[in-house]
């Protein structure tokens, strides 16, 4: 019982005092003392005492400092050379300088450079608030430092997650167009080559099972071309939306002759963006339009208007409308309202316009009354910023992937 | 001076789903050309077919090549690349037959020298007009390259 450090804490300790590990960067042992005695009013202190920069850098691992103190000026070294040491070492320890004389001047440009405080040694009694501050600081820091950790793993997490799932999707999709090939060419072989041969029934089945298969083809393609929004894009670039929409005119010349639609359009902008997938959801909105008509030949138009940050489209038409509980979940993959005998498709024109919207960084909805005609709106990025960013190279990345797929993994003997 | 013929109504289909080498031969059963159709299911009995090394030794070289891209061992670009570059194999006509339609599939083919590349249809009945129109088109219309002895 005769340590010293006992011996004091014994002394002046009513109450249980933190533990503080410090080290002193300090050649002067009086000083050094004066120091620790300020210290030990407020602290339980393990202290190591040192003076050049070989025993300050072995301290910091074999003794591990909560803080450090230095003085300013060493005969051999200088106090605020162990900032540069603690950041080389990468260790977040706070520093205060204690400090005989120091001006203004110098202090501040001490602080600058990343001292925490400094305290002047006729005011010592301030040594332990300012490090308490310094401490608390510190412990702050890492627990922001350590939330943005979290947060950025989680989102690293989503992405490879996402992309995961979209790559299984795809892959899946794709291999199973192989064997669909078959069963459905060898069904449709077999109602070919044993029409009437078998009994009545015989032929009735063969039938149901290559319909089902062809259908399932057609799923499954429209599934791929779903998930190649995600996938491919063919990179951004200034798209006239005006000659977009005469290019999906050419395309939907023959269903709008049948129907007799008319198509206009306002003075459209042009933006950045995807000119393959601006015709894809063009033509989706359109075709739409046309096929859900009403009595009346369809009218379909398309305008836009600026709208703050985004150019705001709206494809209307006077077609057969959409009942407010519908208007969510027509964007979903497969949802139709209809039989397929009434209107034909998969449900899925509309998923692929909301996903090649979204990419390209805007939203869609649809305002609509029964009866009387849709409005599907949509906006998109003002075209001007000139800077295509993100969805470009995601494109890049995953049309490069994409190729891997021709190959054969394991193919069969 | 020799006069131009028709191509050797010869097939060699490269294919190693045996189910289309089964509905080939359907399609061109009865063929008006007597198509003789010979099959192996990789790129390396391909070329050894070609090269009549191996049980190939007295094997007659194809008038065509039906080949598939995705195949098992060396796949079809390889074996593109093989004949293309091989002064004796480099005449044989070559359709490549491959579900892909990658864009980047279809450029490489015809990088590599392929006569010219077919989307391998989903259902039955495009499936046997391609081969049919392949048949009629190749075997019919075609004049081959004048065999040298």
């Amino acid at each position: 019982m005769s340590s010293a450090g006992t011996k004091l804490g014994a002394l002046d300790a009513p109450k249980a005092k933190a533990k503080l590990r410090a080290l002193l960067v300090e050649d002067n042992q009086l000083d050094a003392q004066l120091v620790l005695r300020a210290l030990r009013q407020d602290f339980e202190v393990s202290a190591l005492v040192v003076q050049d920069e070989a025993a300050f850098k072995l301290a910091l691992h074999t003794h591990n400092p909560e803080i450090v103190l230095a003085d300013y000026n060493l005969p051999n070294w200088k106090g605020m050379e162990a900032l540069n040491v603690l950041k080389r070492e990468g260790m977040d320890v706070p520093l205060i300088l204690v400090s005989g004389a120091l001006g203004d001047v110098t202090a501040v440009e001490c602080i600058k450079r990343g001292a925490t405080d400094y305290v002047l040694k006729d005011t010592l009694a301030r040594l332990p608030e300012s490090i308490r501050r310094a401490l608390h600081e510190r412990r702050e820091r890492l627990l922001r430092r350590q939330a943005e950790e979290d947060l950025a793993r989680k989102v690293d997490e989503l992405a490879r997650s996402n992309a995961d799932l979209e790559q299984f999707a795809y892959v899946a999709s794709h291999d199973l167009q192989e064997p669909l090939r078959m069963v459905t060419a060898y069904t449709q072989l077999l109602g070919e080559r044993y029409r009437g041969k078998l009994d009545e029934n015989a032929d009735k089945f063969i039938g149901y099972a290559s319909e089902g298969a062809l259908r399932m083809q057609v799923l499954i393609q429209d599934l791929l071309a779903f998930s190649r929004v995600g996938r491919n894009g063919s990179g951004l670039a200034k798209v006239d939306c005006n000659a977009v929409i005469e290019e999906v005119r050419q395309t939907l010349t023959s269903s709008m002759q049948e129907s007799g639609a008319t198509l206009t359009h306002g003075d459209l902008p042009t933006l950045w963006g995807d000119r393959t997938q601006l015709t894809q959801l063009f033509q989706n909105l359109i075709g739409n339009a046309i096929k859900f008509r009403g009595k009346d030949a369809p009218v379909v138009s398309v305008q836009a208007e600026k709208s703050g940050q985004h150019w705001q489209f709206a494809v209307s038409d006077n077609g057969i409308g959409i009942a407010a509980e519908h208007m969510e979940n027509i964007f979903v993959v497969f949802q139709r309202l209809h039989a397929r005998t009434e209107y034909p498709g998969n449900g899925i024109g509309l998923a692929i316009c909301k996903r090649i919207i979204e990419r390209q960084g805007g939203k869609i909805w649809v305002e609509s009354q029964p009866e009387r005609g849709s409005t599907f709106k949509f906006t998109l990025p003002l075209g001007d910023s000139g800077e295509p960013a993100a969805q470009a190279r995601d494109g890049e990345k995953h049309e490069s992937s994409e190729p891997a797929l021709g190959e054969k993994v394991g193919a069969p003997a | 001076m020799s006069v131009g013929i028709g191509i050797h109504p010869e097939l060699l289909i490269v294919d190693d789903n045996p189910a289309d080498i089964v509905l080939a031969r359907e399609a061109l059963s009865g063929s008006k050309y007597s198509v003789q159709i010979s099959s192996v299911e990789d790129g390396e009995e391909a070329l050894a077919f070609l090269n009549h090394r191996e049980q190939y030794l007295n094997t007659m070289r194809p008038g065509l090549v039906l080949l598939d891209l995705n195949l098992p061992k060396k796949d079809g670009k390889a074996v593109l690349a093989a004949m293309k570059t091989d002064p004796e194999l480099r005449c044989i006509p070559v359709i490549v037959f491959s579900t892909s339609k990658l864009g980047r599939d279809i450029a490489r083919s015809y990088e590599l020298g392929a006569n010219c590349y077919v989307s391998k249809p989903g259902n039955l009945i495009d499936f046997f007009s391609a081969i049919k129109l392949i048949e009629e088109f190749w075997f019919g219309l075609v004049i081959a390259p004048p065999r040298g002895e």
